[in-house]
């Protein structure tokens, strides 16, 4: 083998890897089933506070509609698991961040309240920064600029609700929930249909 | 200077199509024959004999499973294959710089 050859080789091989490393490991369907869900829960808590139901029953609302929909998404997801084509270190990585912030906000949502170890009303606040924390390491890690900034908004969403907290903090976070969770959400899965597309052609 | 050995190359990785299935399982965790197939315009027959090749050397694992009534096999890179690649990397990069 000479120069040329061996140069030619490694060519390929660089193209191959990089080829392969830019599949779409985000299909944006956890932020779209998430953000719904999330969204349903906050307008329904909303009306329940307005309604002046009982916090117990808010919090029995919350429990029950979190377990039913991570029983769901772990059914929809070890089906997509045993289907997909491809499995990539970066989905390893987000699955991982994303099972990691799942159990942090469920431990900031229930245990912290429960204990009284804060006012309820700053729940959304804290939810809301490690939201920021998932986006930004998840933009990072899959090489999406927008998806880190969005973090950003998250962070201030954070600040604005821990300054200003009221009922509508609920609100203020369902709206959050859509521009930052769904509509990203959305915009990640036309993307990664559309690189499957290329895949299956 | 030292003449060029040609045993010093990875006979089971050096062939064009042997050296992009590599690249291609050691960029991801596993994938399936299909995505290999995508990634480096092989024809079905031509891929499955590569394959075979680096599967009896004990470069890939292969598993064979049913989903959905449907057959489906994976490859995943194995620890010998990744050193394996690493090595035949090594020495495409010293026969540019000279080394070999």
């Amino acid at each position: 083998m000479d120069t040329k050859q061996a140069e030619s080789e490694l060519a390929l091989i660089k193209q191959m890897m990089a080829d392969s490393r830019q599949v779409v490991a985000d299909n944006g369907r956890h932020y779209i089933f998430w953000g719904i869900v999330v969204t349903a829960a906050l307008v329904a808590n909303y009306i329940m506070a307005l309604q002046h139901v009982s916090m117990n029953y808010a919090g029995m609302m919350w429990f029950i509609t979190m377990i039913s929909a991570s029983i769901i998404d772990a059914i929809v997801e070890r089906r997509k698991q045993k289907i997909s084509r491809v499995k990539t270190f970066a989905g390893r990585l987000l699955g991982a961040l994303w099972a990691a912030s799942g159990i942090s906000m469920f431990m900031l949502g229930f245990v912290g309240t429960i204990t009284g170890a804060y006012n309820a009303i700053y729940i959304c606040s804290l939810i809301s920064i490690v939201l920021g924390v998932a986006y930004y390491t998840s933009g990072s890690i899959q090489q999406i600029k927008w998806l880190q900034w969005l973090s950003l908004g998250w962070w201030a969403g954070a600040v604005y609700t821990f300054v200003y907290p009221s009922i509508h903090t609920l609100l203020i976070f369902a709206l959050m929930m859509i521009c930052f969770q769904v509509i990203p959400g959305i915009i990640l899965y036309k993307k990664w249909k559309k690189s499957n597309t290329e895949i299956e052609m | 200077m030292t003449d060029f050995n040609y045993h010093e190359i990875d006979d089971v990785i050096h062939s064009r199509i042997r050296t992009a299935i590599m690249a291609v399982l050691i960029s991801v965790e596993e994938a399936e024959f299909t995505f290999i197939r995508n990634k480096i315009n092989a024809t079905d027959g031509n891929l499955s004999v590569h394959l075979k090749k680096l599967e009896e050397h004990n470069y890939i694992s292969v598993k064979k499973e049913f989903v959905e009534r449907k057959p489906m096999t994976k490859y995943k890179i194995s620890g010998e294959g990744r050193r394996a690649f690493e090595e035949y990397i090594k020495k495409l990069e010293s026969i540019i710089k000279g080394n070999i």
